[in-house]
């Protein structure tokens, strides 16, 4: 199991070790309270909810040995609404608000293609509102994916 | 991760067997493909078929494969599956990469 139940009923919350392993792990029990979005809508929110879970991992807890992160996760009768909060080191002021929504590159030239970049871009695409807030040392996501598009 | 070589000619067919091609394992699946190519497999047919998840981590690594190749050789994909191909959509690699919905269609194109 991944982190540490709070409650087992809905809304979700967790307390997971950030590690990649239990970000996948903790992209997949979210998905399991999913069940209402689309197949289609299923699949790129499954990918958002793990970039900004590796995001976590992989740099605002980079170097943080033993750091986690929480997560609670709050279906609602239109809408599932996600918040990731993490103590690390947070991204800059107004870096999350200033990147794209999508990733600009020429497909024809191959050596310029970007191999990273794409995370936030998929999660501002995908989430039909999003927010990131950094306050008193807190970090936090705050993303809201409608049932129905 | 698990990859599985088939020799079929000039390609190298590789098939990806983890249904997750993300951040966890993005850095290993770089790695191997890279030194299939250093080996001399400039021809290859990457074989999704088995993958049902990818994010942009699994993705940067199978655009950093393509960039390895270069103009030496080819990277086509087979039997990407709907959820693969939906982010390949969102993120427009759709127009950068060729894929076939066979390994045999990959193999004859």
């Amino acid at each position: 199991m991944t982190g540490t139940d709070v409650a087992a009923e809905t809304p979700l919350l967790l307390i997971v070790p950030a590690t990649l392993l239990d970000a996948r792990s903790t992209t997949e029990r979210v998905m399991a309270l999913c069940q209402r979005l689309s197949e289609a809508d299923r699949a790129l929110y499954e990918t958002a909810v793990m970039e900004w879970l590796t995001n976590v991992v992989k740099h605002s807890c980079e170097h943080l040995h033993g750091a986690s992160f929480f997560v609670r996760v709050d279906p609602s009768p239109d809408s599932i609404r996600l918040i990731v909060e993490d103590c690390g080191h947070g991204m800059p002021p107004g870096q999350f608000d200033a990147a794209p929504a999508e990733v600009y590159f020429d497909p024809e030239h191959i050596g310029e293609l970007p191999e990273s970049g794409f995370g936030i871009a998929i999660l501002k695409t995908v989430m039909d509102h999003v927010r990131y807030e950094q306050d008193h040392g807190v970090n936090r996501l705050t993303a809201v994916k409608r049932w129905a598009s | 991760m698990v990859l599985e070589d088939h020799a079929e000619g000039d390609f190298l067919v590789v098939s990806l067997k983890d249904k997750r091609l993300d951040a966890v394992i993005a850095s290993n699946f770089r790695e191997a493909m890279v030194e299939r190519i250093d080996r001399g497999q400039q021809k290859i047919v990457l074989d999704l078929s088995g993958v049902l998840f990818l994010d942009s981590s699994g993705l940067g690594a199978v655009v950093a494969v393509l960039k390895h190749v270069g103009a030496r050789g080819c990277l086509h994909l087979c039997g990407v599956t709907p959820a693969v191909m939906a982010v390949l959509k969102l993120t427009r690699m759709d127009r950068v990469f060729k894929t076939y919905p066979t390994r045999e269609a990959a193999l004859a194109a």
